[in-house]
Formats: structure tokens, C-alpha cells, sequence
């Protein structure tokens, strides 16, 4: 035999990161912190309260007292301060030990981790970085004009917590093309990436398989441009415009994440609609209610993937795969010191995937599948 | 180092051949650019911007003078022409290498 063989190749699972990416993290909807209660939040592998002071202002601390150990998360507010439950100290806004009312004076090194926060968009964002640095207020995420306006429906936030992967997982989805046809039930027609300093984007034309007739991108009577850009490690706003049997609807998709263990992250969704003209506003809240629950379902689809998948750190890619390795030696930015960004790293990438043999192919499945179904629609119309 | 160190030799060449493999400097036709490409197919492109080369693009400067910037999106139009360019007078070769 003179065929060419080689050898089976092993995954290679990779030593996962020993911290968590800087940059701008959200937390949620802003509003919901502020409700006169302290509200605890898991990331980074520790504990954090965020609470909003009598001047509005949200802050964001340690979960813990400096004193000994108390929960903040279960403390009060008073005033701008959270009081701690245990004995009482009222920690600021800024980290400072404010005040400790049985004492005649508070000790100067009475000082707590704080996170820089910032609100766009009527989203609580916090600043993370291992390195300690300023928060970096140009690379926010943009505000989007006219959301939070009369023009588009309210955010509908939803939050899923999963476990059993790296928040990697989640990112690699922006290189990936083919999945969007088997897990998304969608024919990609056109995806193009380009990765340039603190952004990664993914452009995709799709329509809807005509076999699955499930929501989401699975549609068949709508197809799909989408624009989606990850700000950051950790925080994407994916601009849609779907069209439904020539109806047109422009959907603003927020998909962000906060990493709470090695292997366990906490997903964010959120979903604002530029409402239709000419419609009321019941109708409008249907219609974003359906576009909400059909992207949600488009989540759960990855999240089945994720939750059963192994880490490959060397995935064996062929001709119709988008830029993975690009995509994650951009990724690899926020896990590296500031000063050991490599220009590669940031350095602006351009990848346009041919998707002509692949639609060809899912097309002719899609065909078969369609008329193997009318075959047995047929044959149990005569059986009855 | 930062993200996913690999455990095995054979990743760190695998990360050589699908970041660096086959990537061929092209030069703009109508500026000074000098980019890194690869083409698998007509329709398959993949570009590999310098910071010298975004710095010498006429296109991109006169998109980063707009209201509200340069849209990360936009591509040189001029540079993709001298990429067909080089691709018709065989200076750039088309076609994958197992599969990628
Ligand atoms: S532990 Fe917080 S006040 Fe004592
Ligand atoms: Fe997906």
C-alpha cells in the first residue's frame, strides 16, 4: 500500500488562562441596581456589590468588608455608603472606609477594592483589569443613538448562567461560520470577518432553513443581515436587519458576558426593536417579544453545543472555516499585560470565507431532506 | 503566556501554518501599503494589515476624515483592486493547501 497516512491527531486541550480579560464588563441594566437595595454579583471568580447611593450613582465594590470578612452583599444602604451587616462600617462609592460610627476615627488604610463604572446605553458597565490600570473611558462601547428613545422598544435583559466552559467558547462563535447552518438552521450566504485594535466583527448575510421551521435565524421566510462586534473581551451589540416576507424590522442584539470560574460564565442577553411605523404599540411589543424569544433560542442552541463540547486549543480547520486562530491571537490581548500586546495581536485582519460549495451542498441536503419528508407525509396520508 | 498556553509542539506549528502560512506581501498599486494575503479561492480572501500599512492608505485616511470615523467595515478598494491585479499576473497564487 503506498496511501499516505498520518497519524491520528490528538486535541490539544490547552492550559487554561491564570486570569480574566481586561476591559469594560457589563453587568446589566442599570436601572435594576437601582431599586435601594445592595445586589450582589458573582465575577472574576469573587464576590462584588453594586449599589446605587442616595445621589443615584451606582457603585461597585468587593463583595467583602475589609474589617473581618462581613458580606457587603447583605449590608444597607445609608446615604451614598454601604453599611456593612457586621459591625456596621459605611464603605464609599471611591473604596474609602467613610465613617465607622462606634469609632473616633476610621483608619486611613481603611481602604477596599473598588471598579470604575460607566452607563451607556442604560447598561452598568465596570472596568476590569488585573494590572490595576485607569479605566480606559475610549474604548466603551458606543452609545446607540435613539435606543432608550420612543423609537425602540425597552431592553428585554435575560441572563443565563453556564457552566462547564471558557468564556472562549462563546467568542469563537464570531469566526464560525458552518454553525450558523447547523446549529442555527440557517444558510450563511455571505461572512466576512475583520478584527482591528479592541474590536472583532463578524458580517453575515443567512436565510432560514426551509426543512427546520424554527424561530430565530431558522426561519425560512426571513433572511438576515447582521453585524455583530465585540467591543472589548466581553461585550457585543449585533446589529440586525431581519426581513420577514419583505417586512422589514431592525433589531439591536446586546450579547455580553461576565466570567465567574475558569470554566463557568454568566451570558447576557438583551433585545431592543426599532419599532415599525404605522403599527401600535401593542403590536410592536408582539413583535419584539417573538425577535426576543427566537435569538433566545438561538442561544440555547450554542449553549448545548458548549456545555457538552471539549476545549481544543489546536482545531483542524478546512477551506469554508472562517479565521479561528486569528480570532483568538486577538482575544489573546485581554489576557496579556498591557505592555505584552503584540502588534498581531491588534493589527487590523480582513477574512472573506467563499461560502459558494458549502450553500451548494446545504441546498441539495435541504432538497432531500424536504422531499423525504413529502414522502412520508404522503405515505401516512394513504395509510389513513 | 496569556491565553490557552498549548500542550503540545505540534499546536504551536499548527498556530504557524494557519496565522502565518501562505500569506503573501502585496503591494498597493496606489500608495505605499504593503499588506499580507492569502487566497484560497475567487472568493475567499484573507488580508493582513500593518500599522505602517493603515498609516499609508489614502482610502483610509480620507474615511477616518468622516463624521464619526472610519467604519471598521469599509475595506480599500484600491488595494483589493492591486490584490486582483497580482492574482491575474500570477503573482499571487489561488488555491488552498489541505484544505486551508
Ligand atoms: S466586618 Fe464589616 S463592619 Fe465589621
Ligand atoms: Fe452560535
Amino acid at each position: 500500500m503506498s496511501t499516505a497516512t498520518t497519524e491520528a491527531r490528538a486535541l490539544d486541550p490547552g492550559v487554561a488562562p491564570a486570569r480574566y480579560a481586561r476591559g469594560w464588563h457589563c453587568l446589566g441594566l442599570a436601572d435594576t441596581f437601582r431599586d435601594g437595595k445592595p445586589h450582589r454579583i458573582n465575577a472574576f471568580e469573587r464576590k462584588l456589590v453594586v449599589w446605587a447611593g442616595a445621589d443615584d450613582k451606582l457603585n461597585v465594590l468587593d463583595g467583602y468588608c475589609r474589617h473581618m470578612g462581613g458580606d457587603l452583599t447583605q449590608g444597607e444602604i445609608k446615604g451614598d455608603n454601604i453599611a456593612c451587616p457586621f459591625h456596621d462600617w459605611r464603605w464609599g462609592g471611591d473604596g474609602k472606609c467613610k465613617e465607622i460610627p462606634y469609632a473616633r476615627r476610621v483608619p486611613m488604610r481603611a481602604r477596599t477594592q473598588r471598579f470604575e463604572t460607566a452607563e451607556r446605553n442604560g447598561q452598568l458597565f465596570i472596568w476590569h483589569d488585573p494590572e490595576g490600570s485607569a479605566a480606559d473611558l475610549d474604548i466603551l462601547p458606543p452609545e446607540l443613538p435613539d435606543v432608550l428613545t420612543d423609537a425602540y422598544t425597552d431592553w428585554s435583559w435575560h441572563t443565563k448562567e453556564i457552566n462547564g466552559s471558557h468564556c472562549r467558547e462563546l467568542i469563537d462563535n464570531v469566526a464560525d461560520m458552518a454553525h450558523f447552518y447547523y446549529v442555527h438552521f440557517a444558510f450563511p450566504t455571505d461572512f466576512r470577518n475583520v478584527f482591528e485594535g479592541h474590536t472583532a466583527t463578524q458580517y453575515m448575510s443567512s436565510k432560514g432553513r426551509p426543512d427546520m421551521g424554527q424561530g430565530g435565524y431558522g426561519d425560512e421566510n426571513s433572511t438576515l443581515k447582521s453585524v455583530a462586534t465585540y467591543f472589548g473581551p466581553a461585550y457585543m451589540i449585533n446589529w440586525l436587519e431581519v426581513d420577514y416576507k419583505g417586512f422589514v424590522t431592525e433589531v439591536i442584539l446586546i450579547n455580553c458576558h461576565l466570567p465567574t470560574s475558569p470554566s463557568s460564565f454568566t451570558l447576557q442577553y438583551g433585545i431592543s426593536v426599532k419599532k415599525p411605523e404605522g403599527l401600535d404599540e401593542k403590536t410592536v411589543q408582539y413583535i419584539a417579544e417573538r425577535y426576543t424569544e427566537s435569538f433566545g433560542t438561538g442561544f440555547l442552541q450554542d449553549v448545548a453545543i458548549w456545555e457538552n463540547k471539549a476545549p481544543v486549543q489546536n482545531p483542524l480547520l478546512c477551506e469554508e472555516d472562517g479565521p479561528v486562530y486569528q480570532l483568538r491571537r486577538w482575544y489573546e490581548q485581554f489576557y496579556v499585560d498591557q505592555a505584552e500586546i503584540k502588534p498581531e495581536m491588534v493589527d487590523r485582519f480582513e477574512f472573506e470565507v467563499d461560502t459558494t460549495k458549502a450553500n451548494e451542498y446545504w441546498h441539495a441536503e435541504v432538497a432531500e431532506n424536504l422531499r423525504r419528508r413529502a414522502d412520508e407525509d404522503a405515505a401516512t396520508s394513504v395509510e389513513a | 503566556m496569556g491565553l490557552f498556553a498549548p500542550t503540545r509542539q505540534e499546536t504551536v506549528e499548527d498556530q504557524r501554518l494557519y496565522l502565518d502560512g501562505r500569506l503573501r506581501e502585496i503591494a498597493c498599486l496606489d500608495c505605499l501599503a504593503k499588506v499580507k494575503v492569502k487566497k484560497n479561492s475567487e472568493h475567499h480572501t484573507a488580508v493582513q494589515w500593518t500599522d505602517v500599512a493603515l498609516g499609508h492608505c489614502q482610502e483610509f485616511a480620507r474615511l477616518s476624515g468622516q463624521p464619526g470615523g472610519r467604519p471598521v467595515y469599509e475595506t480599500c478598494s484600491r488595494l483589493m483592486a492591486s490584490i486582483d491585479r497580482a492574482v491575474a499576473e500570477g503573482e499571487l497564487e489561488v488555491g488552498a493547501q489541505d484544505g486551508y
